[in-house]
């Protein structure tokens, strides 16, 4: 059973608006892939397509090695969870589950099987006679994610499926989903703009904006080495600190960051950078930490604007002294603890990183995290349009 | 109710308010019915011998309907016809109600609808009459037949009840059209998209989905059509007759040919009973309640 999928430069316009860019991309068969991305980047159409219900204006969807173009959505062997579930209220669960194998003819013997079978995997014994209507939303989802494995698909769509569900159900389904796919082994190709979800329940992620592929890699490397700008302020948190090459040689960057001194971080990707470019250096806010006046290395003079306890760890909120710009800092538990006196409003606190932990990519201009709204800014701002409606 | 009333439009108003009501429904609806139930339930006669010895009150004229072969049939008749119109309607309707709700983009839909409601500006005679003129044996709808050589000779479509048909689905198609297109717009558009991607083809996506959602709508509609088709009078009286004859015609003739008022208000109460007995049953085949369909 092969439920690889391959899209090969596959491009879709809705009018003169170009919703996806020419895009190529192979899903492993069996792999957890997901799409993650802001709302508007292209995601669901992306998710559409395969699916069947979009045809790409350019280019070709391939499942299993077979191109899809001719085969409708009804015969294509993939299966959708739908960000609302889309369950039939008027149905039973058993008539909900059974129904992908009610419309291929199976006997209702053999159907009562597959829904019991698929009932116990998703922990809902019993619950086959109740109405959907009768079902928490927890329950709701595993009846969905029944439904959808009842027609035995190679390959799994789900489209922002926990999006509804409270923290704690969330982050328990995660793991059950992940679970459930490595019992049966189809491809789940799975949506989100959390990248919580995408991060732990992923064997790869594909980062997307304005309608492209930012990157594609393990959640690690995502992390760890963003490819670009838009991929290493959204995925996760970072600090943007512009500055100039001085010294592009090796792995390690050199920068010159005008009033901020000489900074360094580790140059990832391509292109490579030259002395003279301008860049930006990412530093995320785990990686600072309060140093010493006596300590050489890049160090950042801020004064504490805000302090906020969150339990496991506190995010400082300071101003760069000598720059004006914002800095998060966060700090674990045991570096807090040993600096409780200091962790005050209007407090002046150096801090230091590791060149290691820091990535230097080339200035793109691209994306800005909205100091006063938290949202992501994209270099173009996308309107909302039709097949990629999900806010 | 009173208190509900009160509390929003204060004392004199709520007072008024329900005493309109009273008025409407028992001045004008409740006692004007139990007069012609209790005209329907006495024999015709003379002004000078009512309330003699031959007044009181009898079965006979209801009687009547079961005794006349011919009024009994057409009885029936009309039962079958306005079924026929019924379900003529919604094959009609409920493709278009399909197209409105979901397919059609917005523009289209205002157009289309307004499209539909134009006619409806007009009086129902006088579109009744634009059939006729469309239908009759030398009437444009021939002439097209016979020019695209689909027929040899003109086909009268006035004699029988093919005419009638015609005319009643299209005088009834908006009291059809709206209900369904209603029921089907509430449809969540993943639910038909969900039932697609499980592998139900176009049939089965409106057999298991659509239609079970649409019910109370459809349910109203084929309610209402037959209700209008069965009590209808211009359309068969223009479009049918001689050969097809309408139930109503009768109870016309009794009232205002014959005279009869008291055999005219039985068959009257008949008919009622008929449309109600109907209601129950579509009520019941589609397993909806009066509170669904009030919606």
């Amino acid at each position: 059973m092969d439920g690889s999928v391959r899209l090969e430069e596959v491009v879709m316009r809705f009018g003169d608006f170009t919703a996806i860019e020419k895009t190529s991309l192979t899903i492993g068969s069996g792999e957890f892939f997901s799409f993650l991305g802001p709302s508007g980047c292209g995601k669901t159409t992306l998710l559409n397509m395969i699916s069947g219900f979009l045809t790409p204006s350019e280019g070709q969807v391939l499942i299993g090695g077979e191109a899809m173009g001719k085969v409708s959505v009804n015969r294509r062997p993939t299966a959708m969870i739908f960000q609302n579930l889309a369950l039939f209220p008027l149905m039973t669960v058993f008539e909900n589950i059974e129904f992908g194998l009610e419309v291929r003819g199976v006997d209702k013997r053999t159907r009562r099987e597959a829904s019991e079978r698929l009932l116990a995997l998703v922990a809902l014994e019993g619950s086959g006679p109740k109405m959907v209507t009768e079902l928490s939303g927890g329950q709701k989802q595993r009846v969905a994610i029944a439904r959808a494995l009842a027609v035995e698909p190679r390959v799994l769509l789900l489209d922002e499926p926990l999006s509804a569900l409270d923290l704690k159900l969330r982050q328990h389904m995660r793991a059950e989903l992940k679970a459930i796919q490595r019992k049966t082994g189809i491809t789940f190709i799975y949506i989100t703009h959390d990248q919580g979800e995408a991060l732990t329940m992923s064997d790869r992620v594909a980062v997307m904006s304005a309608g492209r592929i930012q990157q594609v890699a393990d959640p690690m490397t995502l992390y760890r080495s963003p490819a670009t700008g838009f991929v290493a302020a959204f995925v996760g948190e970072n600090n943007r600190i512009r500055a100039t090459v001085i010294d592009a040689e090796g792995e390690r960057v050199r920068l010159d960051a005008g009033s901020l001194g000489e900074l360094a971080g580790r140059a990832v990707g391509e292109p490579r950078l030259h002395n003279g470019d301008s860049a930006v250096l990412f530093v995320r806010p785990e990686h600072l930490r309060p140093v010493g006046e006596d300590v050489s290395g890049p160090r950042f003079q801020a004064t504490i604007e805000a302090v906020h306890f969150e339990g496991a760890w506190v995010m400082l909120e300071t101003r760069l002294e000598a720059f004006g710009e914002l800095l998060r800092v966060q700090l674990g538990h045991e570096v807090s603890r040993q600096y409780t006196d200091a962790l005050a409003v209007g407090q002046r606190m150096a801090f230091g990183y590791d060149p290691a932990d820091a990535v230097v990519l080339p200035d793109d201009g691209s994306p800005m995290v909205d100091e006063a709204t938290g949202e992501m800014v994209e270099t173009e701002q996308r309107t909302k349009r039709a097949g990629d409606s999900h806010a | 109710m009173l208190r509900q009333l009160r509390e929003r439009f204060g004392g004199p108003l709520a007072v008024a308010i329900l005493s309109l009501l009273g008025f409407w429904l028992i001045l004008m609806v409740t006692l004007p019915q139990l007069q012609m139930i209790d005209y329907s339930l006495r024999p015709n006669l003379l002004p000078a011998q009512q309330g003699g010895p031959e007044d009181g009150w009898t079965l006979a004229n209801y009687a009547t309907l079961f005794a006349n072969d011919i009024h009994r049939s057409i009885f029936f008749k009309t039962l079958w016809s306005s079924v026929l119109v019924t379900l003529l309607t919604l094959a009609v309707s409920y493709p278009l109600g399909w197209y409105l709700a979901k397919v059609a983009t917005p523009r289209q839909a205002a157009l289309c609808i307004l499209l539909l409601i134009i006619p409806f500006w007009i009086n129902e005679i006088l579109r009744t009459y634009s059939w006729f003129i469309i239908l009759s044996f030398s009437g444009p709808l021939n002439e097209v037949l016979m020019m695209l050589g689909l027929i040899d000779r003109p086909i009268r479509f006035l004699s029988g009840d093919g005419g009638v048909l015609i005319g009643m689905v299209y005088a009834y198609i908006l009291f059809m059209v709206f209900p369904v297109y209603n029921a089907i717009e509430s449809l969540d558009d993943n639910q038909v998209r969900a039932a697609r991607d499980l592998g139900a083809g176009t049939i089965r996506t409106h057999w298991r989905i659509v239609i079970p959602h649409a019910k109370p709508g459809i349910a109203t509609g084929c309610i209402m059509t037959f209700m209008l088709a069965a009590g209808s009078y211009a359309v068969p009286s223009l479009l049918g007759s001689p050969g097809s004859r309408w139930f109503t015609q009768i109870i016309y003739n009794w009232f205002f040919e014959g005279g009869n008022w008291n055999q005219g208000a039985a068959y009257a109460f008949l008919l009622l009973v008929l449309c109600i007995g109907f209601m129950s049953l579509v009520m019941k085949i589609f397993k909806v309640g009066l509170g669904d369909i009030a919606k």
